[in-house]
């Protein structure tokens, strides 16, 4: 599961070289998506910071 | 500054960032720091970075490729911000190896922040989204070779978190690649 960002940026690098802009960007903009819900997962604990 | 010009300046700059994922791979394997989850995220958002300026290089300048590149670092950024902060008070511990005082994620931080003020100032000229026209082939050298050490890190990075991880979420603190564990008997 955490693969999935490098999936899908690859993916879009792949569309880019075959000159699929518009497709480079949907996996671009989904890998951005899947990588921020994982971060999301990964925050377990609130900060224990003052500021 | 010229289209070429400026899809010089971002092979270069994706040559530095692929640079930093590659000497992050050095310290995995040479140096057997397993990166957590997080840190596994702060490589992929300089993919997400990374990815506007491999489209400036492949398709030549524009605003919007420049965007990608801003909000890839922005999502980075806060991910290496996060766990800074995590470790920030001192006696709260701290994730892998220190590289010339600083950690990988604060690294990263400065990293993501540089990314942002690159892009900004290369969008500063506008002559160089006037043309669009095909690179000259003496200058194609180093973009091909940018683009080929980017889509090769991305391909890497896919192997390496599915052997450090599996299927699943990354553990917080690794102590070994899953895929290679000797499962128990």
């Amino acid at each position: 599961m955490m693969s999935l960002p490098f999936l899908f940026f690859a993916c879009g690098l792949g569309a880019a070289w075959l000159s699929h802009r518009g497709v480079a960007m949907g996996f671009w903009f989904v890998g951005l998506v899947a990588m921020l819900v994982l971060f999301r997962v990964h925050v377990t604990e609130v900060l224990n910071i003052a500021l | 500054m010229s289209a070429d010009l400026s899809r010089l300046l971002n092979a270069l700059g994706l040559v530095a960032i692929g640079t930093v994922l590659a000497l992050a791979f050095v310290d995995q394997v040479w140096f057997r720091d397993l990166p957590c989850g997080q840190c596994i995220l702060q490589r992929a958002g300089f993919f997400a970075a990374g990815f506007g300026i491999a489209l400036n290089v492949i398709f030549g300048p524009k605003p919007s490729h420049y965007g990608i590149a801003i909000l890839g670092a922005m999502a980075g950024g806060a991910i290496s911000l996060y766990q800074t902060l995590m470790y920030i008070v001192p006696g709260t511990g701290s994730y892998g190896n220190a590289i010339f005082g600083l950690h990988l994620y604060t690294w990263a931080f400065f990293a993501f922040a540089l990314t942002i003020i690159g892009c900004a100032i290369m969008m500063l000229d506008d002559r160089q989204f006037a043309r669009t026209a095909p690179m000259s082939a003496r200058l194609r050298v180093l973009p091909l070779s940018a683009l080929l050490l980017f889509m090769a890190l991305v391909v890497a990075n896919i192997f390496s978190t599915v052997a450090l991880c599996g299927g699943g979420l990354c553990p917080a603190n690794p102590a070994d690649y899953i895929m290679f564990a000797a499962s128990p008997v």
